[in-house]
């Protein structure tokens, strides 16, 4: 029950934080340019959407820049904006005296991210069906897409997108809770996302903890191949860096 | 017998590689007592308080806060404290409200209590502005706020009118005094100037340099204060004027420039006064040096 009441406390604390309007620009803004694009370029609309494969096309290219880019970076920016708001306001000495143990703050932190990450993801999803549908709303002549949404299939990439952007947010945390300045995590963050792009091609690209959304997008467009469950290796980078930030986070000397 | 609401044994403690910055503190706090604990920048005061509340670990002693050991039963003892360490801890993107509701959730008390503790330090009128736009005495006071917002038993304050304007500094006093005999609340506050805290408290502590000089009540404080005050006599022939006084049971302290003798009744000076004057002893002067509670406490601390 306390774990209840510490989310909830934490959960006030995002309120007006630049990370709450991350997870709402972040979700919304591949699917407003793929919507402008289409109604720029509306001589192609037509085609596209009596295609059989109109979902999945849209799907993918609404994937292309989240995967590689947006969604490490907004990630990197979201975990360590969350728990700055300790080090910035000058608060941890106030959570630390509060009646609840360090287990709990540690995972109500997490779990706050954790449900933004959810939050993003059902955004990205809505944002994702509105740019297939408001374009052909808006250009006369265009016909709703005949093609059905598979939803199924959808529901498994979000899954495991979901748990490749895992091991970031744990690693994220983790350098967050440790450093007050906030360009640490920040730093940190950038530099290995850089390295994840640079070693995507390396045959053992897939070490690096931060290449997993990007690798498993260029696996569906067949761009890339290779034999290791990235999905499963994420997951335990994911464990991992969460039982490390854990343990320094509970044997820290000083708590405020 | 005395039920001590923080007691500490050989408290010690020392930042890595550096010299101990506390040296076996024995702090005793009773029961519904408002404890100034005193000492300049530097002494150690937030040292150990930050002990008393867990933000440092414990390397050496023991900690009991309402008669239990303090690591064994932490979130308990919590439950009935409410803090404010040196500088104000608020969420500078929410509103005085916000900022007790993220507190209220954790500590289960009712929702009414936010109103109630806003009101008690004069910011329900604060509406939709931000902590972050409060000006230095508004932050202190949502402070305070924060640590009575559940009403606890035992209040810890580290210099808490730090940034109040007198006023402010007279509201605060007024509060802690209310919130001490009306609900019995023992309060720990630390401050670096007597004279801020020698109108509210009841009992003192007196630390420097990572040690306790004094510890007891302010009546205990005022007795050494008179135990210090000294009376001069200066006299056209001081040599008769010792043997005079001596002859009348007091004990004289000095006789170099001035003659002088303990803090002795009116009564006793004016006879002294009368005798010197029969037996042809010119008085020039009778002086009292009585030392005020700042002295003594500066005595302390540059001892």
């Amino acid at each position: 029950m306390q774990f209840i009441y510490s989310f909830q406390s934490e959960w006030l604390k995002k309120k007006r934080n630049l990370a709450s309007w991350l997870v709402v620009v972040g979700g919304f803004f591949t699917p407003i340019i793929i919507i402008i694009y289409s109604l720029v370029y509306s001589s192609k609309l037509y085609a596209a959407s009596v295609s059989p494969n109109f979902w999945i096309r849209l799907w993918n290219n609404s994937w292309e820049s989240m995967s590689i880019f947006l969604l490490p970076m907004g990630v990197i920016l979201a975990t360590s904006l969350i728990t700055q708001i300790e080090f910035r306001n000058n608060t941890w000495k106030q959570l630390h005296t509060l009646p609840q143990n360090m287990t709990t703050i540690f995972f109500a932190k997490l779990a706050v991210i954790i449900v933004m990450m959810i939050q993003f993801f059902i955004l990205f999803n809505i944002g994702v069906y509105l740019s297939g549908v408001i374009p052909v709303l808006l250009i006369k002549g265009v016909p709703y897409p005949k093609a059905s949404i598979p939803y199924f299939a959808f529901l498994k990439e979000n899954m495991l997108y979901f748990i490749d952007c895992l091991p970031i947010i744990a690693l994220q945390y983790l350098i967050s809770l440790q450093f007050k300045n906030f360009l640490v995590p920040l730093g940190v963050g950038i530099a290995l996302w850089i390295l994840s792009v640079a070693v995507f091609r390396w045959q053992y690209g897939y070490i690096i903890p931060y290449t997993y959304c990007g690798l498993h997008f260029l696996h569906n467009m067949d761009k890339l191949h290779f034999h290791v469950p990235i999905h499963f290796l994420a997951f335990g980078y994911f464990v991992l860096f969460t039982i490390i930030g854990y343990i320094l986070y509970i044997t820290k000397k000083e708590k405020g | 017998m005395i039920s001590y609401c923080i007691e500490t044994e050989n408290l010690s403690y020392k930042f890595s590689g550096n010299e101990p910055v506390l040296k076996n503190i024995n702090l005793q706090v009773p029961q519904g007592s408002i404890y100034g604990f005193l000492g300049p920048n530097g002494a150690g005061k937030t040292t150990t308080l930050r002990l008393l509340l867990g933000l440092l670990k414990k390397q050496q002693g023991e900690i009991k806060i309402f008669n239990k050991e303090f690591d064994a039963n932490r979130i308990s003892i919590l439950k009935n404290v409410g803090s404010l360490i040196e500088s104000p801890s608020l969420y500078s993107h929410l509103t005085a409200t916000e900022n007790l509701e993220v507190l209220q959730k954790i500590y289960r008390c009712p929702e009414t209590r936010i109103k109630e503790a806003l009101e008690i330090v004069g910011l329900s009128q604060t509406g939709n502005k931000k902590a972050g736009q409060f000006s230095l005495g508004m932050k202190q006071r949502l402070s305070i706020a924060i640590s009575i917002l559940h009403n606890p038993s035992l209040l810890i304050l580290d210099e808490p009118t730090n940034g109040l304007d007198p006023n402010g500094i007279i509201e605060i006093r007024e509060l802690l005094k209310k919130l001490n005999s009306e609900y019995k609340t023992t309060i720990v506050i630390s401050s670096h100037l007597l004279a801020e805290i020698e109108k509210l408290v009841t009992h003192i502590g007196v630390i420097n340099k990572g040690n306790i000089l004094f510890q007891g009540t302010l009546d205990e404080l005022r007795w050494k204060q008179m135990h210090n005050s000294v009376i001069y006599f200066d006299t056209s022939d001081n040599e008769k004027a010792k043997e005079i006084i001596s002859s009348n049971d007091i004990r004289i302290l000095s006789s170099k420039e001035w003659i002088t003798i303990p803090l002795v009744e009116k009564k006793a000076i004016a006879m002294l006064n009368q005798k010197l004057v029969e037996e042809g002893i010119e008085v020039y002067q009778i002086s009292t040096s009585q030392k005020d509670l700042e002295s003594i406490f500066m005595d302390f601390i540059n001892t």
